[in-house]
């Protein structure tokens, strides 16, 4: 584990990837930023790792994908989220909640 | 459900590529720019970004392949999206249109039911391997008198032990005597006595099948010879389960077997029903003595089995014993005119006689399912023309040909289905028809079942059918201009091409119909060929009583003859009792006993052989009994018995043959070293089969012989079993401990000799029936649709003063030419096929002349008929109507 940034877990990878895209259709870059910026660059994302959800989460059914234009007029691959996302998301979001808050509870002090 | 109509369209692994590709690029260019922004240069930029996005290659290939799983899983689920819509399309519409739907469904089911049906009977019968060990080695064995025209001889009990010593091509010969219903022990002391259908075999018997006994142990090879401790049995699982409720403690138990005690050895499988099904006992053949059946050469009365040694052929095992045999007859005189042996495979014995009946019919059955399939291909055809308009709209809509013909067969397919569905109901109960009507005649009846293998064939079976008649009229209703059908407002473009091929569909349905009919009808004929047999003798108004002498009674000659006469004297004595005689060897059920002579007269030159002859055994007023002529002389009477010198009675074809053109009577015959008279001719009589000519017979009082079985033949005046109680009791009243077993009136006999071609007939009969019945159907639909096509025409027609008899003339005229063209093919077929009858045949030729002119004339009566009902609706069409209907 490096200073800079924390190393990801794959299910953690997807299942910050699918909150994300709870806020709307996105392209892949603009996932990258939007998880940078939210966590203030804590969470340095390997883009190669990030794409690869991005496809993982389509061929499993929780994203679908559609080319459209950026807003600089490129095209784009957007992705949104489906109902099975949606789905997958609610119950891995109050997973993590509870496994977080057992962690800082074991490392809070006493 | 609509968007399935119009979902994009796949994308190619190619495809894939460039999107990933144009999708990391637009990657890398957004996240350059936003480094530019930050004061890099586009060159630093690009560098920086490719740092930051890890390893490339290995995404790409990652993102590649997770993309086409995608695609592939998607192309499924349209698929399977595609299917339960069609599926449902094709129910809703089926349930639209209940005639049709109701018309396919039987169709179908009659179609494929009585194909699954017997199949199930071939494959049970047929297909599946007899139930022991490596059963392709296994073979019968008989010997053979060339010279005699004798083949598939039994075989002597002397001559076995030879070929038992001398074998090398065989790893074991086994003999055994058996017949249905005529050996048997009795067993006492077993609660009331019984008769037990018993085999008598030989050392090899058991190890040439190969079968171990389920429970307990075979006897061993000194347990089976003469002198040894032979008094040992094995029960077969029938008799035991019946017997003994299948309890294991019966090993080790003594029987009382004609009353000797037996130890009984062992139990064998259920699976092991060999000679068949009905044997109760085991039993070392030595057991019999002497005095039974005498062990010599010329005594032929086993049945062998054997087993080739593994990796050795039929042929060899023939050569082997074709040597064998030639050294024997060499070796001893009495084997002199036996210089060769038959073998043949087991498994052909056993269904050989079978064999041609089963796939005659299973062709039959399968030309019935072919019949079906044209008519639902025609209606088809006629409801696919109907059906443009809908099928332009879709196919304007954005549906490509596969698609719709996919739709279209969709719903051959659920039609195929659920009429394959219900023809296994059919099956069902069909396969437990023929196995009931067929009990008698169906070797290995107890293996047909509807196993796996035979639904898998009804499911093969449903599929095929529902591919055959659903794809023409698939193809060729997506063909057509669709884009005119749209235009002229669905009126039909295609009528007359539809028009032809239906035309096409209902020659061959003809041809198919006319190839079973003519099945049937040379079945048919041959039947009652068969029925018009003269038998000899009249088996109306007939008792018999089958049974064998008591141990007890066959202590001296006077012991038996006392007996023997007391039971028929007493059953004559039955009030309602006409006439009885006895017989050794029934009409149908037994053949005799064939042994040498030779009549007055006849010089043998050295190398020359007697002639032979069955031998049967008679009492006194048998011939009265059974309804034969004395043709000359007298028969026998009580009093030519043992005490009496010795006379024969011999059938019209034995004086014919042996005495041409003088009387018979007073001449004699040299048995043995006795010359012995002739002192009446009786009529000829069919004794081994309706079908089998007379031979030439010697018959030989029962007294002078004896022998322990009998079949008691009781002319009666009324109904026969209305007697049998009485009979029976008059046989007690002789001896209480009488075994009896089995009584049944000659007609049943007689029945059952002709139950086989009858079962054939019936069945046959009943898809010709069938044949026609569809075959007639279709070339209705086909002129009904016509006259509808062309009720314009016809309209014109009458208005321009066209008369009724020549519009009906028109339409009868073009059923008839359809008709007659599919009676010439279907004869040219009927006589290419009708050769694979020829062996059930019997007194008709395979391409019977008149047979086949009677079914050419009924189809032609069908097909009047069928054109006759839409020409009366043709010649009623009223112009006016007609015209303004456009």
């Amino acid at each position: 584990m490096t200073d800079r940034a924390l190393d990801l877990l794959q299910g953690t990878l997807d299942v910050l990837v699918l909150r994300t895209l709870a806020w709307g259709p996105m392209h892949g870059y603009a996932v990258s930023r939007w998880i940078h910026d939210r966590t203030d660059g804590a969470i340095e994302i390997d883009d190669a790792a990030l794409y690869k959800s991005l496809h993982r989460l389509e061929h499993s059914g929780a994203v679908d994908a559609e080319w459209g234009l950026s807003e600089n007029n490129r095209r784009a691959r957007y992705y949104k989220l489906t109902r099975e996302g949606r789905r997958q998301l609610r119950s891995q979001e109050s997973a993590w909640r509870r496994y977080a808050e057992a962690v800082s509870k074991v490392l809070a002090p006493a | 459900m609509t968007r399935k109509l119009f979902r994009l369209p796949w994308r190619t692994a190619q495809r894939i590529g460039e999107d990933v590709d144009d999708e990391l690029r637009f990657h890398m260019a957004m996240r350059a720019e936003e480094l530019q922004s930050r004061g890099l240069t586009p060159e630093a930029a690009i560098a920086e970004a490719t740092r930051q996005f890890g390893d490339l290659e290995d995404a790409r290939r990652y993102l590649q392949r997770m993309d086409r799983g995608t695609e592939a899983a998607r192309r499924r689920r349209d698929y399977m999206g595609e299917l339960k819509h069609d599926i449902g399309y094709a129910l809703r519409k089926l349930r639209s249109a209940p005639a049709f739907t109701i018309t396919a469904l039987l169709t179908l089911a009659l179609g494929i039911g009585a194909t699954t049906a017997i199949f199930s009977v071939v494959h049970g019968v047929l297909m599946k391997p007899l139930p022991f060990p490596h059963p392709e080695q296994l073979v019968r064995i008989w010997s053979d008198n060339p010279e005699a025209g004798i083949r598939q001889s039994a075989v002597s009990p002397v001559d076995l032990d030879d070929w038992r010593a001398q074998r090398t091509a065989f790893s074991d010969i086994g003999g055994y005597w058996y017949q249905n219903g005529g050996s048997g022990v009795d067993m006492t002391g077993e609660g009331e006595p019984q008769r037990l259908s018993t085999s008598f075999v030989e050392p090899g018997f058991f190890p040439a099948l190969g079968v171990q006994p389920q429970i307990g142990r075979l006897p061993r090879e000194d347990e089976m010879h003469r002198g040894g401790p032979d008094r040992v049995t094995v029960l077969s699982y029938a008799f035991w389960r019946r017997q003994f409720g299948g309890s294991p403690s019966v090993i080790g138990r003594t029987l009382t077997l004609g009353g000797e005690p037996y130890e009984v050895l062992g139990v064998m499988p259920r699976s092991f029903a060999y000679p068949d099904d009905q044997v109760d006992l085991y039993i070392p053949y030595s057991t019999i003595p002497d005095d039974g059946i005498p062990r010599t050469r010329t005594n032929h009365v086993l049945d062998v089995v054997a087993r080739l040694k593994p990796g050795f052929s039929i042929e060899r095992g023939r050569a082997e014993m074709a040597a064998i045999t030639r050294r024997l007859s060499e070796q001893y005189p009495e084997d002199k005119a036996w210089t060769g042996a038959s073998v043949e495979p087991l498994r052909d014995v056993i269904v050989g006689k079978v064999r041609t009946g089963l796939l005659v019919l299973l062709g039959a059955a399968a030309f019935v399912l072919l019949l079906a399939c044209a008519n639902l291909a025609s209606l088809l055809l006629a409801r696919a023309t109907t059906r443009e308009r809908e099928l332009a709209v879709r196919s304007a809509l954005g549906a490509g040909r596969g698609r719709l013909v996919r739709q279209l067969l969709t719903e051959s397919m659920v039609l195929a289905l659920a009429g394959g569905a219900l023809g296994v109901l059919l099956a069902i109960a069909g396969t437990r028809a023929l196995v009931i009507l067929g009990s008698t005649q169906l070797p290995r009846a107890a293996e047909i079942s509807l196993d796996p293998a035979v639904l898998l064939f009804a499911l093969a079976l449903s599929m095929l059918t529902g591919l055959i008649f659903g794809l023409v009229p698939a193809l060729r209703a997506t063909s057509s201009d669709l884009q005119t059908a749209l235009r002229e407002g669905g009126r039909g473009s295609s009528g007359s091409r539809g028009q032809r091929m239906r035309a096409g569909l209902v020659v061959g349905e003809v041809a198919v119909a006319v190839i079973l009919v003519v099945g049937a009808g040379l079945m048919t004929r041959s039947f009652l060929g068969l029925l018009k047999v003269d038998l000899g003798f009249r088996p109306d108004h007939v008792l018999v009583v089958n049974y064998s002498m008591g141990d007890a009674h066959q202590g001296t000659r006077a012991q038996m003859r006392g007996y023997y006469t007391a039971v028929l004297d007493r059953v004559r004595a039955v009030p309602g009792v006409v006439a009885v005689g006895a017989t050794k060897a029934l009409p149908f059920r037994g053949s005799g006993e064939r042994n040498d002579f030779l009549p007055e007269g006849m010089v043998l030159g050295s190398s020359q052989e007697a002639p032979t002859a069955p031998y049967v055994y008679v009492s006194d007023g048998y011939f009265q009994a059974l309804g034969v002529p004395v043709l000359a002389g007298r028969e026998f009477a009580r009093s030519d018995d043992d005490r009496a010198p010795f006379r024969l009675v011999v059938n019209e074809a034995f004086a014919k043959k042996y005495f041409p053109g003088r009387t018979a009577i007073g001449r004699t015959v040299t048995i043995g070293t006795e010359q012995i008279p002739i002192i009446g001719v009786v009529g000829d009589i069919r004794q081994e089969s309706v079908e089998e000519p007379t031979e030439p017979t010697i018959y030989i009082h029962a007294l002078q012989n004896m022998r322990s079985r009998a079949n008691l033949v009781i002319r009666t005046r009324g109904e026969p079993l209305a007697m049998a109680r009485a009979v029976q009791d008059a046989i007690w009243s002789v001896d209480r401990d009488q075994t009896i077993t089995s009584i049944f009136t000659l007609q049943s006999a007689v029945g059952e000799a002709v139950a086989r071609p009858r079962l054939l007939t019936t069945l046959l009969g009943l898809f010709g029936v069938l044949g026609l019945l569809i075959g007639g159907i279709g070339l209705y639909g086909v002129l009904a649709y016509f006259v509808t096509q062309r009720r314009r025409e016809i309209g014109v027609r009458v208005a321009l003063g066209a008369d009724t008899a020549r519009v009906q003339g028109m339409v009868v005229g073009h059923g008839l030419w359809l008709a007659a063209a599919g009676i010439v093919a279907g004869l040219i077929g009927a006589a290419m096929l009708t050769r694979f009858m020829r062996s059930v045949l019997y007194g008709v030729g395979a391409t019977d002349p008149a047979t086949f002119a009677g079914v050419a004339a009924v189809l032609l009566a069908v097909a009047f008929l069928a054109s006759w009902i839409p020409a009366r609706r043709a010649a009623r069409v009223d112009p006016l109507i007609a015209m303004r209907a456009e």
